[in-house]
Protein backbone atom coordinates (compact mmCIF):
# COMPACT_ATOMS: atom_id res chain seq x y z
CA UNK A 1 0.00 0.00 0.00
CA UNK A 2 1.66 3.28 -1.01
CA UNK A 3 1.91 6.08 1.56
CA UNK A 4 -1.29 8.65 2.04
CA UNK A 5 -0.41 11.71 -0.50
CA UNK A 6 -0.06 14.85 1.69
CA UNK A 7 0.87 18.58 0.38
CA UNK A 8 3.13 18.99 3.56
CA UNK A 9 6.81 18.46 3.16
CA UNK A 10 6.75 15.84 6.08
CA UNK A 11 4.17 13.43 7.73
CA UNK A 12 2.57 14.27 10.69
CA UNK A 13 3.19 12.01 13.82
CA UNK A 14 0.54 10.50 13.52
CA UNK A 15 0.11 8.26 10.69
CA UNK A 16 -2.80 5.79 9.61
CA UNK A 17 -2.79 3.41 6.92
CA UNK A 18 -4.83 -0.03 6.68
CA UNK A 19 -2.45 -3.10 5.45
CA UNK A 20 -2.68 -6.62 5.63
CA UNK A 21 -6.44 -6.53 6.26
CA UNK A 22 -6.52 -4.10 8.73
CA UNK A 23 -5.59 -0.87 10.32
CA UNK A 24 -2.39 0.39 11.77
CA UNK A 25 -1.64 3.74 13.11
CA UNK A 26 1.96 4.81 13.75
CA UNK A 27 3.17 7.56 16.44
CA UNK A 28 6.31 9.07 16.92
CA UNK A 29 7.66 11.83 18.83
CA UNK A 30 8.70 14.04 15.28
CA UNK A 31 7.33 13.81 12.01
CA UNK A 32 8.69 10.31 10.13
CA UNK A 33 10.27 11.29 7.03
CA UNK A 34 9.30 10.14 3.75
CA UNK A 35 12.00 8.08 3.19
CA UNK A 36 11.32 6.03 6.69
CA UNK A 37 7.25 5.60 5.30
CA UNK A 38 8.81 4.13 2.41
CA UNK A 39 10.88 1.47 3.77
CA UNK A 40 8.31 1.08 6.12
CA UNK A 41 5.48 0.10 3.60
CA UNK A 42 8.00 -1.81 1.57
CA UNK A 43 9.08 -3.86 4.28
CA UNK A 44 5.14 -4.55 4.70
CA UNK A 45 4.94 -5.24 1.54
CA UNK A 46 7.85 -8.09 1.86
CA UNK A 47 6.05 -9.52 4.60
CA UNK A 48 2.92 -9.88 3.08
CA UNK A 49 4.56 -11.27 -0.32
CA UNK A 50 5.91 -14.29 2.08
CA UNK A 51 3.21 -14.89 4.42
CA UNK A 52 -0.48 -13.81 3.43
CA UNK A 53 -2.46 -16.89 3.11
CA UNK A 54 -4.77 -14.85 0.93
CA UNK A 55 -2.01 -14.03 -2.22
CA UNK A 56 -2.24 -16.62 -4.69
CA UNK A 57 1.50 -15.80 -5.08
CA UNK A 58 2.50 -15.74 -1.91
CA UNK A 59 5.35 -17.92 -0.64
CA UNK A 60 3.05 -20.18 1.84
CA UNK A 61 0.86 -20.44 -1.24
CA UNK A 62 3.49 -21.89 -2.88
CA UNK A 63 4.21 -24.09 -0.46
CA UNK A 64 0.88 -25.32 0.00
CA UNK A 65 0.91 -26.18 -3.68
CA UNK A 66 4.36 -27.87 -3.81
CA UNK A 67 5.66 -30.04 -0.97
CA UNK A 68 9.67 -30.31 -0.63
CA UNK A 69 12.09 -27.86 0.95
CA UNK A 70 11.68 -24.20 1.32
CA UNK A 71 14.94 -22.06 2.54
CA UNK A 72 12.42 -19.40 3.96
CA UNK A 73 13.52 -15.32 4.15
CA UNK A 74 15.42 -13.97 7.45
CA UNK A 75 12.42 -13.06 9.02
CA UNK A 76 11.05 -16.55 9.33
CA UNK A 77 13.25 -18.13 12.08
CA UNK A 78 11.81 -15.97 15.07
CA UNK A 79 8.22 -16.32 14.04
CA UNK A 80 8.85 -20.44 13.25
CA UNK A 81 10.62 -20.89 16.80
CA UNK A 82 7.92 -19.01 18.72
CA UNK A 83 5.30 -21.39 17.17
CA UNK A 84 7.28 -23.95 17.65
CA UNK A 85 6.89 -23.65 21.46
CA UNK A 86 3.78 -22.19 21.19
CA UNK A 87 2.93 -25.46 20.04
CA UNK A 88 4.29 -27.54 23.03
CA UNK A 89 3.26 -25.34 25.56
CA UNK A 90 -0.47 -26.10 23.85
CA UNK A 91 -0.65 -29.54 23.10
CA UNK A 92 -0.57 -28.50 19.45
CA UNK A 93 -3.90 -26.38 19.86
CA UNK A 94 -1.93 -23.32 18.31
CA UNK A 95 -0.26 -24.46 14.98
CA UNK A 96 1.08 -22.47 11.77
CA UNK A 97 -0.29 -25.61 9.82
CA UNK A 98 -3.95 -24.07 10.17
CA UNK A 99 -4.47 -22.71 7.15
CA UNK A 100 -6.87 -25.81 5.68
CA UNK A 101 -8.79 -25.57 9.21
CA UNK A 102 -9.44 -21.92 8.08
CA UNK A 103 -10.25 -22.49 4.75
CA UNK A 104 -12.71 -25.11 5.39
CA UNK A 105 -14.70 -23.21 7.90
CA UNK A 106 -14.81 -20.93 5.18
CA UNK A 107 -12.35 -18.05 6.24
CA UNK A 108 -10.41 -18.36 3.12
CA UNK A 109 -8.78 -16.11 0.53
CA UNK A 110 -12.57 -15.08 -1.16
CA UNK A 111 -13.98 -14.65 1.92
CA UNK A 112 -16.28 -16.92 1.48
CA UNK A 113 -16.82 -17.30 5.05
CA UNK A 114 -19.56 -20.35 4.27
CA UNK A 115 -18.18 -23.94 5.25
CA UNK A 116 -17.27 -26.46 2.67
CA UNK A 117 -16.66 -29.05 4.58
CA UNK A 118 -17.00 -30.36 8.34
CA UNK A 119 -14.04 -29.18 10.70
CA UNK A 120 -11.02 -30.15 9.72
CA UNK A 121 -7.63 -30.89 12.31
CA UNK A 122 -4.86 -28.95 11.50
CA UNK A 123 -1.52 -32.00 10.26
CA UNK A 124 0.71 -32.71 13.53
CA UNK A 125 3.96 -30.69 13.34
CA UNK A 126 6.26 -34.06 13.11
CA UNK A 127 4.14 -35.51 10.35
CA UNK A 128 3.70 -32.82 8.25
CA UNK A 129 6.86 -30.28 8.45
CA UNK A 130 10.86 -30.24 9.49
CA UNK A 131 12.10 -26.77 10.35
CA UNK A 132 15.83 -27.13 10.68
CA UNK A 133 15.98 -23.09 11.92
CA UNK A 134 16.53 -21.94 7.88
CA UNK A 135 14.89 -24.47 5.64
CA UNK A 136 11.33 -25.69 6.07
CA UNK A 137 10.64 -29.11 4.73
CA UNK A 138 6.63 -30.16 3.99
CA UNK A 139 6.58 -34.23 3.40
CA UNK A 140 2.73 -32.86 2.09
CA UNK A 141 1.04 -30.03 1.11
CA UNK A 142 0.36 -27.63 3.83
CA UNK A 143 -1.51 -24.00 4.32
CA UNK A 144 0.86 -21.97 6.28
CA UNK A 145 -1.46 -19.79 8.29
CA UNK A 146 0.31 -16.94 10.82
CA UNK A 147 -2.86 -15.46 12.23
CA UNK A 148 -1.95 -16.59 15.68
CA UNK A 149 1.06 -14.32 16.05
CA UNK A 150 2.16 -12.60 12.40
CA UNK A 151 0.69 -9.55 12.97
CA UNK A 152 2.44 -8.61 16.34
CA UNK A 153 5.40 -9.82 14.65
CA UNK A 154 4.77 -7.66 11.94
CA UNK A 155 4.45 -4.85 14.20
CA UNK A 156 7.95 -5.32 15.83
CA UNK A 157 9.49 -5.40 12.02
CA UNK A 158 8.10 -2.38 11.48
CA UNK A 159 8.91 -0.54 14.73
CA UNK A 160 12.23 -1.19 14.54
CA UNK A 161 12.78 -0.45 11.10
CA UNK A 162 11.15 3.40 12.04
CA UNK A 163 13.43 3.61 15.15
CA UNK A 164 16.92 2.05 13.34
CA UNK A 165 15.73 4.77 11.08
CA UNK A 166 15.70 7.37 13.68
CA UNK A 167 12.05 7.66 14.47
CA UNK A 168 11.39 8.15 18.72
CA UNK A 169 8.84 8.06 20.40
CA UNK A 170 7.29 4.96 18.29
CA UNK A 171 4.59 3.40 19.24
CA UNK A 172 2.89 0.79 16.26
CA UNK A 173 -0.76 0.34 16.75
CA UNK A 174 -2.07 -2.60 14.32
CA UNK A 175 -5.85 -3.08 15.68
CA UNK A 176 -4.91 -5.13 18.62
CA UNK A 177 -1.63 -5.55 18.25
CA UNK A 178 0.77 -2.59 19.99
CA UNK A 179 4.03 -2.09 20.83
CA UNK A 180 5.58 1.37 22.15
CA UNK A 181 9.53 2.31 21.86
CA UNK A 182 9.36 4.63 24.75
CA UNK A 183 9.70 3.08 28.04
CA UNK A 184 8.26 6.49 30.14
CA UNK A 185 5.71 6.08 32.55
CA UNK A 186 2.25 7.12 32.04
CA UNK A 187 1.16 5.52 28.86
CA UNK A 188 -1.72 3.69 29.99
CA UNK A 189 -3.65 1.38 27.66
CA UNK A 190 -7.41 0.79 28.14
CA UNK A 191 -8.55 -3.44 27.69
CA UNK A 192 -11.66 -3.30 25.55
CA UNK A 193 -14.37 -4.83 27.22
CA UNK A 194 -15.09 -7.61 24.68
CA UNK A 195 -19.09 -7.71 24.88
CA UNK A 196 -19.24 -3.75 24.95
CA UNK A 197 -16.37 -1.73 22.87
CA UNK A 198 -17.69 1.38 24.78
CA UNK A 199 -16.40 0.01 28.02
CA UNK A 200 -13.02 -0.95 29.65
CA UNK A 201 -12.12 -3.86 31.63
CA UNK A 202 -8.89 -2.11 33.02
CA UNK A 203 -6.12 -0.39 32.22
CA UNK A 204 -2.76 -1.63 31.69
CA UNK A 205 0.63 0.55 32.02
CA UNK A 206 2.21 -0.18 29.03
CA UNK A 207 6.29 1.33 29.90
CA UNK A 208 7.84 0.14 26.76
CA UNK A 209 6.17 -3.29 26.16
CA UNK A 210 3.93 -4.29 23.58
CA UNK A 211 -0.06 -5.65 24.33
CA UNK A 212 -1.84 -8.04 22.28
CA UNK A 213 -5.52 -8.07 22.17
CA UNK A 214 -7.11 -11.13 20.65
CA UNK A 215 -11.00 -12.25 20.79
CA UNK A 216 -13.45 -14.41 19.12
CA UNK A 217 -16.04 -11.47 18.84
CA UNK A 218 -14.40 -9.83 15.57
CA UNK A 219 -13.72 -11.64 12.59
CA UNK A 220 -16.69 -13.88 13.50
CA UNK A 221 -19.07 -15.15 10.84
CA UNK A 222 -21.76 -16.71 12.29
CA UNK A 223 -22.94 -20.39 14.33
CA UNK A 224 -20.33 -19.84 16.44
CA UNK A 225 -17.49 -19.51 13.79
CA UNK A 226 -14.63 -17.37 13.95
CA UNK A 227 -11.28 -17.17 13.32
CA UNK A 228 -9.71 -18.60 16.36
CA UNK A 229 -9.36 -22.04 16.18
CA UNK A 230 -7.96 -25.09 18.02
CA UNK A 231 -5.57 -26.95 15.63
CA UNK A 232 -6.02 -30.23 16.86
CA UNK A 233 -9.85 -30.16 16.56
CA UNK A 234 -9.92 -28.00 13.76
CA UNK A 235 -13.12 -26.25 15.73
CA UNK A 236 -13.49 -22.61 17.36
CA UNK A 237 -12.66 -22.21 20.18
CA UNK A 238 -15.49 -20.93 22.87
CA UNK A 239 -14.08 -21.01 26.61
CA UNK A 240 -12.41 -18.06 26.25
CA UNK A 241 -13.82 -14.90 24.51
CA UNK A 242 -10.96 -12.56 24.63
CA UNK A 243 -7.44 -12.39 26.00
CA UNK A 244 -4.65 -9.70 26.31
CA UNK A 245 -0.95 -10.70 26.35
CA UNK A 246 2.23 -8.03 27.62
CA UNK A 247 5.72 -8.76 26.59
CA UNK A 248 8.73 -6.90 25.34
CA UNK A 249 8.00 -7.87 22.30
CA UNK A 250 4.75 -8.00 20.41
CA UNK A 251 5.56 -11.29 18.19
CA UNK A 252 5.25 -12.98 21.99
CA UNK A 253 2.49 -10.91 23.24
CA UNK A 254 0.33 -11.67 20.24
CA UNK A 255 1.29 -15.22 20.36
CA UNK A 256 0.75 -15.95 23.60
CA UNK A 257 -3.08 -13.98 23.13
CA UNK A 258 -3.86 -16.54 20.78
CA UNK A 259 -2.21 -19.28 23.32
CA UNK A 260 -4.49 -17.99 26.32
CA UNK A 261 -7.45 -19.56 24.63
CA UNK A 262 -6.29 -22.95 24.95
CA UNK A 263 -3.70 -23.75 28.00
CA UNK A 264 -3.68 -23.12 31.24
CA UNK A 265 -2.78 -19.22 32.04
CA UNK A 266 0.03 -19.90 34.31
CA UNK A 267 1.46 -22.14 31.89
CA UNK A 268 1.42 -19.89 29.26
CA UNK A 269 2.74 -16.81 31.75
CA UNK A 270 5.58 -18.95 33.17
CA UNK A 271 6.72 -20.18 29.79
CA UNK A 272 6.93 -17.27 28.02
CA UNK A 273 7.33 -14.35 30.67
CA UNK A 274 4.16 -12.73 29.70
CA UNK A 275 1.31 -10.87 31.92
CA UNK A 276 -2.12 -11.90 31.28
CA UNK A 277 -5.70 -10.94 31.28
CA UNK A 278 -8.19 -13.49 30.04
CA UNK A 279 -12.34 -13.07 30.11
CA UNK A 280 -14.00 -16.76 30.12
CA UNK A 281 -17.20 -16.94 28.12
CA UNK A 282 -18.88 -17.33 31.56
CA UNK A 283 -18.10 -13.60 32.01
CA UNK A 284 -15.67 -14.63 34.24
CA UNK A 285 -12.28 -12.66 34.13
CA UNK A 286 -8.62 -13.74 35.09
CA UNK A 287 -5.34 -12.10 35.14
CA UNK A 288 -1.91 -12.12 36.16
CA UNK A 289 -1.08 -11.63 39.68
CA UNK A 290 1.89 -9.11 39.07
CA UNK A 291 -0.59 -7.55 36.23
CA UNK A 292 0.52 -3.91 35.71
CA UNK A 293 -2.70 -2.24 35.99
CA UNK A 294 -5.85 -2.20 37.09
CA UNK A 295 -9.26 -4.51 36.66
CA UNK A 296 -12.71 -2.98 36.99
CA UNK A 297 -14.09 -5.73 38.69
CA UNK B 1 -5.21 -15.71 40.89
CA UNK B 2 -6.96 -18.48 39.47
CA UNK B 3 -6.64 -20.84 36.78
CA UNK B 4 -9.54 -22.73 34.57
CA UNK B 5 -8.57 -24.67 31.93
CA UNK B 6 -8.69 -28.09 32.51
CA UNK B 7 -12.22 -29.12 30.81
CA UNK B 8 -13.35 -31.00 34.46
CA UNK B 9 -13.25 -27.47 35.44
CA UNK B 10 -15.62 -26.36 32.80
CA UNK B 11 -17.71 -29.21 32.77
CA UNK B 12 -18.14 -27.95 36.73
CA UNK B 13 -18.83 -24.39 35.43
CA UNK B 14 -21.39 -25.28 32.67
CA UNK B 15 -23.66 -27.29 35.29
CA UNK B 16 -22.51 -24.39 38.12
CA UNK B 17 -23.91 -21.79 35.94
CA UNK B 18 -26.86 -23.32 34.24
CA UNK B 19 -27.61 -23.92 37.75
CA UNK B 20 -28.53 -20.43 38.45
CA UNK B 21 -30.02 -19.81 35.08
CA UNK B 22 -32.50 -22.74 36.50
CA UNK B 23 -32.71 -21.30 39.65
CA UNK B 24 -33.55 -17.26 37.99
CA UNK B 25 -35.96 -18.79 35.95
CA UNK B 26 -38.02 -21.16 37.95
CA UNK B 27 -40.74 -19.07 39.14
CA UNK B 28 -42.69 -17.63 36.57
CA UNK B 29 -45.51 -17.90 38.85
CA UNK B 30 -43.36 -15.92 41.39
CA UNK B 31 -43.91 -18.73 43.51
CA UNK B 32 -40.32 -19.94 44.81
CA UNK B 33 -40.99 -22.96 45.87
CA UNK B 34 -42.08 -24.57 42.31
CA UNK B 35 -40.46 -27.36 41.02
CA UNK B 36 -37.52 -27.01 39.30
CA UNK B 37 -37.25 -29.96 37.20
CA UNK B 38 -38.24 -28.49 34.36
CA UNK B 39 -35.27 -25.88 33.67
CA UNK B 40 -32.52 -26.61 31.72
CA UNK B 41 -30.18 -28.34 34.28
CA UNK B 42 -28.64 -31.34 32.19
CA UNK B 43 -28.80 -33.28 35.17
CA UNK B 44 -31.25 -33.25 38.21
CA UNK B 45 -32.20 -30.24 40.20
CA UNK B 46 -33.66 -30.29 43.47
CA UNK B 47 -34.93 -27.61 45.78
CA UNK B 48 -33.71 -28.48 48.74
CA UNK B 49 -35.06 -24.89 50.82
CA UNK B 50 -37.76 -22.21 50.92
CA UNK B 51 -37.10 -18.67 50.11
CA UNK B 52 -36.54 -16.71 53.35
CA UNK B 53 -37.96 -13.53 54.08
CA UNK B 54 -39.83 -12.92 50.80
CA UNK B 55 -41.54 -9.93 50.19
CA UNK B 56 -43.25 -8.09 47.31
CA UNK B 57 -41.24 -5.94 45.28
CA UNK B 58 -43.37 -3.75 42.69
CA UNK B 59 -42.95 -4.97 39.35
CA UNK B 60 -40.26 -7.31 39.93
CA UNK B 61 -41.07 -10.80 38.08
CA UNK B 62 -39.37 -12.83 40.91
CA UNK B 63 -40.16 -12.74 44.32
CA UNK B 64 -37.25 -11.24 46.54
CA UNK B 65 -35.72 -13.18 48.41
CA UNK B 66 -33.04 -16.06 49.36
CA UNK B 67 -33.37 -19.37 47.10
CA UNK B 68 -31.57 -22.13 47.32
CA UNK B 69 -30.94 -25.53 45.27
CA UNK B 70 -28.50 -28.27 44.59
CA UNK B 71 -27.63 -29.43 41.26
CA UNK B 72 -25.52 -32.28 40.24
CA UNK B 73 -23.51 -32.39 37.48
CA UNK B 74 -21.12 -35.06 35.86
CA UNK B 75 -17.37 -35.17 36.02
CA UNK B 76 -14.69 -37.61 35.36
CA UNK B 77 -14.52 -38.34 38.61
CA UNK B 78 -18.24 -39.06 39.14
CA UNK B 79 -21.39 -37.48 40.07
CA UNK B 80 -20.86 -34.35 41.98
CA UNK B 81 -22.89 -31.88 44.16
CA UNK B 82 -22.86 -28.18 44.47
CA UNK B 83 -25.64 -26.50 46.82
CA UNK B 84 -26.03 -22.84 45.50
CA UNK B 85 -27.97 -20.06 47.08
CA UNK B 86 -28.93 -16.84 45.35
CA UNK B 87 -30.31 -14.15 47.03
CA UNK B 88 -32.97 -12.25 44.88
CA UNK B 89 -33.97 -8.19 44.82
CA UNK B 90 -36.29 -6.14 42.33
CA UNK B 91 -35.04 -9.18 40.17
CA UNK B 92 -31.70 -8.83 40.48
CA UNK B 93 -28.88 -11.33 41.86
CA UNK B 94 -27.44 -9.34 45.12
CA UNK B 95 -25.59 -12.08 46.39
CA UNK B 96 -24.39 -15.47 45.15
CA UNK B 97 -22.88 -18.51 47.55
CA UNK B 98 -21.93 -22.00 45.95
CA UNK B 99 -20.94 -24.76 48.47
CA UNK B 100 -19.20 -28.11 46.72
CA UNK B 101 -19.64 -31.21 48.29
CA UNK B 102 -16.74 -32.97 46.43
CA UNK B 103 -14.41 -35.14 47.85
CA UNK B 104 -12.21 -36.28 45.36
CA UNK B 105 -9.05 -33.73 45.53
CA UNK B 106 -9.19 -32.71 41.72
CA UNK B 107 -13.04 -31.85 42.57
CA UNK B 108 -12.30 -29.84 45.81
CA UNK B 109 -9.74 -28.06 43.64
CA UNK B 110 -12.20 -27.08 40.85
CA UNK B 111 -15.00 -26.35 42.92
CA UNK B 112 -12.98 -23.78 44.79
CA UNK B 113 -12.05 -22.29 41.93
CA UNK B 114 -15.67 -22.36 40.54
CA UNK B 115 -17.13 -21.29 44.03
CA UNK B 116 -14.22 -18.84 44.49
CA UNK B 117 -14.89 -17.01 41.08
CA UNK B 118 -18.09 -17.04 40.28
CA UNK B 119 -18.87 -12.92 41.49
CA UNK B 120 -15.58 -11.70 39.74
CA UNK B 121 -17.73 -11.05 36.84
CA UNK B 122 -15.90 -8.00 34.92
CA UNK B 123 -17.96 -4.74 35.76
CA UNK B 124 -15.94 -2.55 33.46
CA UNK B 125 -15.65 1.22 32.88
CA UNK B 126 -16.94 3.88 30.65
CA UNK B 127 -13.73 4.48 28.20
CA UNK B 128 -14.93 7.55 28.67
CA UNK B 129 -14.33 8.07 32.16
CA UNK B 130 -11.04 7.20 32.26
CA UNK B 131 -8.06 8.28 31.03
CA UNK B 132 -5.81 6.31 28.76
CA UNK B 133 -3.48 6.86 25.16
CA UNK B 134 -4.77 3.54 23.74
CA UNK B 135 -7.74 1.16 23.88
CA UNK B 136 -6.60 -2.90 23.24
CA UNK B 137 -9.57 -4.64 21.67
CA UNK B 138 -9.82 -7.23 19.34
CA UNK B 139 -8.44 -6.61 15.65
CA UNK B 140 -11.19 -4.81 13.87
CA UNK B 141 -11.72 -7.11 10.95
CA UNK B 142 -10.68 -5.31 7.05
CA UNK B 143 -13.15 -3.84 4.93
CA UNK B 144 -13.63 -7.27 2.53
CA UNK B 145 -14.24 -9.28 5.75
CA UNK B 146 -16.98 -7.38 7.24
CA UNK B 147 -18.38 -6.69 3.33
CA UNK B 148 -18.33 -10.67 2.57
CA UNK B 149 -19.98 -11.33 6.56
CA UNK B 150 -22.96 -8.60 5.33
CA UNK B 151 -23.22 -10.68 2.18
CA UNK B 152 -24.27 -13.63 3.81
CA UNK B 153 -26.25 -12.19 6.07
CA UNK B 154 -28.12 -10.59 3.05
CA UNK B 155 -28.56 -13.94 1.31
CA UNK B 156 -29.70 -15.61 4.48
CA UNK B 157 -32.36 -12.79 4.41
CA UNK B 158 -33.24 -13.71 1.29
Amino acid sequence: MPPSRRSRPTLPPSLEFEAIGTRWQVDSAEALEPELVLAMHERIARFDATWSRFRDDSLVRRIAREPGSWRLPADAPPLLDLYRRLYVATDGAVSPLVGRSLEVLGYDAAYSLRPSGPARPAPAWEDAVRWDGSTLTAVRPVMIDIGAAGKGYLVDLVGELLVAGGATGVVVDASGDLRRWDAAPGYRVALEHPADPTKAIGVIELGGRAICASATNRRAWGNGLHHVLDATTGLPTSRVIATWAIAPTALVADGCATALFFADADRIAEEFGVQFVRVHSTGRVEFSPDLDGEMFL
Amino acid sequence: MRTLTDSKTAIAFAAGLTLVGALAGCSTTTSPTDDTTDATMPDTTEETSSPTDTTDSGDATYADGTYSATGQYQSPNGTETLDVTITLQDDIITDVQVVGEGTNPNTIRYQGEFIGGIAAIVVGKDIDEISVSKVAGSSLASGGFNAAVETIKADAAA
